[in-house]
């Protein structure tokens, strides 16, 4: 049994500390005059009110966290964090339902990148910040998750990821090992926040660009300010910046924090991901380039590679900015790009999908039935880094791997029931689900999820948050098994 | 080397039988006097020299066959024997292709039902009468490898199927275990055969159209003489006894066995796989009777009734055959048919996919990891016709269940990357892989697979062995390790 109001103690504490963070915009708005400011006020009042209230409701149940109750607040956040934060939206811009406003917000805070907003550009620019921010702070409290939290409950082979993560590993409360693993992670984090945002002034953003382009950079999220993504700046250098930014964000913080504390970079060599999620995104640029090069879609070669590079690394790493209508290209390049978002990045890292650790665990483990079906009584164990792999997890990373498949076909399925074409049905789940954003069809880069009807809107909101948790942690609180004592 | 020889000397002999059953399509050629007895008796003779210069060449290497050898053996006459049935394909159609009749003739012995020619009504009858019959083969070694080879070798957790088999399980040489196997079973197929001819011949067919039919339903293949296939005949009886000869070929071989040998209906309810074959389609006929009556497609529902059970029917137990051009319904209709078609049918059966008992598995293994995640000490386990799944077999399941995704996703890239549609590339790899027939876009129920281009039809091809042999099958002879000593 959980506890429930302990529960919600500390999650009022997160919604508190979530709602001061609406003072950011708000200051942006107040400097800058866009008018938005009455908006972020009373969703700040609001939000605090409603944190503070909740707090002296249950403010007497100071229990200890335990590991279980982990997946309740996981999803309380994650739930309800983006209803408060769609507040401002919709005070803001009146016309926007709450089904449109939730989907923005959680679509932030999930770190997809979706958006159904069009007229980004005219937007006021506290607006465009709030929606980026909440990239950025969905990013945070993703490292979190990925690093502290879901290793702890061991969530489709999660346990194994807890291994390189410093804290100790018996511990079964929560709070202080959360809190010991944020610190470090988030110094690295925001280490390469101001990194990015010099990076991108440097190479011809605004100051106001470059910090909302660093938020949807660092948190893999996507939000632009601007409806044509990148193409709005239409400048190599800034797409550079955004191409090695993307790909650091889309290896495993935990990693980086190693080396950056022991000041070695053969943390990056010892890692069992990060070759392979390296060699799998270049090769698929370099190869990418080649088919568009030599399809016509780009008369010379350094064209091609370079909106290959681009495009490829936003969408692969779940990040989805874009440079160029590339669902435009042959179908062949959009459709390997999204196939890319579902496993290339690493576990621990702010993308999506499902990581390249249970990728590799899941090939390896097909090896071993090939095996088996020669030598039924050979015995093999799944190896990574040179340990072996308790069946258990195997177990579970398989499991975990069919559900997300599973997932993609049934809401697929739903997509098409009411009444989508199959290119807007399927791209859409695949890139809602593994956080990326735009699909192709009618949810395409040049196109907003706007067009979707409200049922559509709320199927693509469950895959953002489903996909987000890692879908076991959501399926479990939705157990009854869960709230029996 | 010597494993290849000595299994070649075996399938030198299988090729010669399989030579004489071009027997039946030149009995008819002679008895109609359609012009194609040339072609079948030039490849009749080609087959018998050949098969007995490759029994003399090879009869020293002659040996008991043992596991290993039995995979090559296989996958050899999947392979191989398609090239042959595609001879007199070749010669007795002037504008075919090698790539498009060795397509024919792999759709045929595979029992898919996917076809690359049209004007089917002009052929000779013969050459129908041969294609048909490429089913019917197919079908008797698909009983054989689903009864008795695959779960002798384990392939993706198939183990699981051989409990109730007649026979010394323990035996390790092939050859006895699999003629002794064999004859229960086909005694039970031919009388299911003769059956089915007769009332197709009672409710109104010719009893060359109610063989070749009888032929094409009771192997679950789709080979038609028509290329408005049940259009043709537009007859309600027909259509019934249609739905009724392929759901019981669904059902596996092994149930039928019981329940013909006991005299009792009481091993279907048993079973651990036929309540929930039986639950799945009849829910999924109203379900898409409802959808395409209030879509509108047909004014009544009757009418709705009679399409939506003839075709579900067909295209989720792998048949294939069609009533109506159903790729005009709205998409969700067809989609989910072919979803249907991937898990409906049952593991002994002649029916493709993964077979509804793995689909079982997977399922609970989904709910185990939410109780293991609940309570992470639980010692739980899967049970299936109310025994304990081993977890070595649910492993294999899984892994299979992986290996079968994304070979239809790397299927549906090959095909999009060769120029196709994505619905059109979609639909063919399922279609072909689950050895079902026609798909939607190009290669929809109207269409055939004639449109496509060399390479693509080659790949469909080995879409179809691959969903044949249970990936695993083929897969293994592909391994190096497979080769070494």
């Amino acid at each position: 049994m959980s506890k429930p109001l302990a529960v919600l103690r500390v999650f009022a504490l997160v919604l508190l500390v979530f709602a001061l963070t609406m003072l950011v915009p708000a200051l942006a708005s107040w400097q800058g005059e866009d008018g938005a400011l009455p908006a972020f006020l009373e969703g700040f009042a609001v939000t605090f009110g409603a944190a503070l209230l909740l707090w002296l409701l249950t403010w007497r149940h100071r229990e200890e966290l335990r590991v279980r109750d982990g997946y309740l607040l996981v999803s309380m956040v994650w739930l309800l964090v983006p209803a408060f934060a769609a507040l401002p939206l919709m005070r803001h811009l009146p016309q926007l339902g709450f089904t449109d406003a939730y989907f923005e917000t959680v679509s932030g805070f999930t770190t997809t990148g979706a958006t159904v907003l069009e007229g980004l550009d005219t937007l006021p620019f506290s607006i465009n910040l709030w929606r980026s921010g909440l990239v950025f702070l969905g990013g945070m409290g993703l490292i979190v998750l990925a690093v502290a939290i879901l290793p702890l409950l061991g969530v489709g082979g999660r346990q194994l990821f807890s291994a390189e993560s410093p804290g100790p590993l018996k511990d079964t409360r929560l709070t202080p090992r959360m809190a010991q693993t944020a610190k470090g992670l988030w110094l690295v984090y925001l280490a390469m926040a101001l990194l990015c945002t010099l990076g991108y002034a440097w190479a011809g953003m605004d100051w106001g660009d470059a910090v909302m382009h660093m938020f949807s950079t660092l948190g893999l999220g996507g939000f632009s300010s601007h409806d044509a993504s990148f193409a709005h700046f239409n400048s190599p250098a800034v797409e550079a910046v955004a191409i090695v930014f993307m790909t650091l964000a889309g290896m495993n913080f935990a990693t980086h924090y190693m080396a950056l504390r022991r000041r070695n970079l053969a943390y990056y060599w010892i890692d069992p991901e990060i070759r392979w999620y390296v060699g799998v995104l270049y090769i698929s640029v370099l190869g990418l380039a080649a088919y568009l090069w030599w399809s016509g879609a780009y008369p010379d070669f350094p064209t091609a590679l370079r909106f290959a590079a681009f495009n490829t690394v936003s969408i692969a790493t779940t990040t989805g900015f874009a440079s160029t209508d590339y669902a435009q290209w042959p179908f062949f390049a959009p459709l390997w790009m999204l196939f890319l978002c579902s496993f290339v990045t690493c576990a621990g890292s702010t993308g999506g999908g499902i990581k390249m650790m249970r990728a590799l665990i899941v090939f390896r483990q097909v090896m071993r039935e090939v095996v088996r079906t020669m030598h039924p009584n050979a015995m093999r164990t799944v190896r990574l880094a040179d340990a072996p792999l308790p069946n258990r997890i195997v177990f579970a990373v398989l499991a975990f791997i069919f559900a997300y498949m599973a997932l993609i076909v049934s809401f697929t399925l739903l997509m098409v029931f009411s009444g989508l074409d199959i290119v807007t049905g399927f791209s859409a789940i695949v890139a809602c689900i593994n956080n990326t954003g735009p699909g192709l069809g009618e949810v395409g880069p040049a196109t907003t999820f706007k067009s979707l009807d409200g049922f559509q809107t709320w199927l693509c909101t469950l895959a953002m948050l489903l996909g987000r948790l890692e879908i076991f942690t959501l399926l479990v609180v939705l157990s009854p098994a869960f709230w029996r004592k | 080397m010597e494993r290849l020889l000595a299994t070649l000397n075996v399938f030198a002999r299988v090729a010669l039988i399989f030579g004489l059953t071009m027997l039946l399509p030149i009995g008819i050629s002679w008895w109609l006097d359609d012009g194609a007895l040339g072609h079948f008796d030039e490849a009749l003779l080609g087959t018998l020299a050949g098969s007995a210069a490759m029994i003399w060449a090879t009869r020293r290497f002659r040996r008991e066959l043992r596991a290993k050898d039995g995979i090559l053996l296989v996958v050899l006459c999947w392979v191989l024997l398609p090239a042959i049935a595609a001879v007199p394909l070749y010669l007795g159609i002037a504008e075919a292709r090698p790539a498009l009749v060795y397509f024919e003739a792999v759709s045929g012995l595979t029992a898919t039902g996917a076809t690359a020619l049209s004007g089917l009504d002009q052929l000779p009858p013969s050459l129908n009468v041969w294609r048909a019959e490429l089913h019917w083969i197919g079908g008797l070694g698909i009983i054989v490898l689903a009864v008795a080879i695959l779960p002798l070798l384990g392939v993706g957790g198939r183990q699981l199927m051989k409990a109730e088999v007649p026979g010394p399980v323990k035996e390790a040489r092939i050859t006895p275990r699999v003629t002794e196997t064999a004859k229960g079973f086909w005694i039970i197929y031919v009388m299911l055969t003769a059956l089915c001819a007769v009332s197709y011949g009672l409710g109104g067919m010719g009893w060359l159209d109610a063989m070749i039919h009888a032929f094409s339903t009771v192997a679950l293949g789709g080979f038609s003489s028509h290329d408005a296939s049940f259009a043709f005949f537009d007859s309600p009886l027909l259509e019934a006894i249609t739905i009724v000869f392929a759901a019981i070929s669904g059902i596996s071989y092994v149930t039928h066995f019981a329940a013909f040998s006991g005299r009792s209906l009481r091993p279907y309810l048993r079973d651990g796989e036929v309540p929930y074959y039986l639950a799945v389609l009849g829910a999924s006929v109203l379900l898409i009777a409802a959808y395409i009556w209030r879509a509108g497609v047909y004014p009544e529902f009757a009418t709705a009734l009679r399409h939506a059970a003839f075709n579900t029917v067909s295209v989720a137990t792998t048949l294939g055959y069609a009533s109506t051009d159903y790729s005009k319904w709205p998409l969700f209709a067809p989609l989910w048919m072919l979803f249907l078609c991937s898990f409906a049918t049952c593991g002994g059966s002649t029916g493709g996919g993964i077979k509804m008992m793995r689909a079982v598995i997977l399922y609970k293994q989904i709910l185990r990891e939410i109780t293991h995640s609940i309570h992470p000490q639980a010692t739980t386990f899967i049970k299936l016709g109310g025994a304990i799944v081993p977890n070595r077999i649910i492993l294999a399941v899984l892994g299979f269940g992986f290996l079968y995704m994304a070979s239809t996703v790397l299927f549906t890239l090959l095909l999009a990357a060769s120029g196709a549609d994505i619905l059109s590339a979609f639909t063919a790899t399922v279609a072909c892989f689950n050895n079902t027939g026609p798909g939607l876009g190009l290669v929809g129920p109207d269409s055939n697979y004639g449109i496509l281009g060399d390479f693509q039809v080659l790949v469909c091809s080995f879409a179809m062995l691959l969903g044949r042999l249970e990936i695993f099958t083929l897969l293994v002879v592909l391994t190096p390790g497979f080769w070494r000593k």
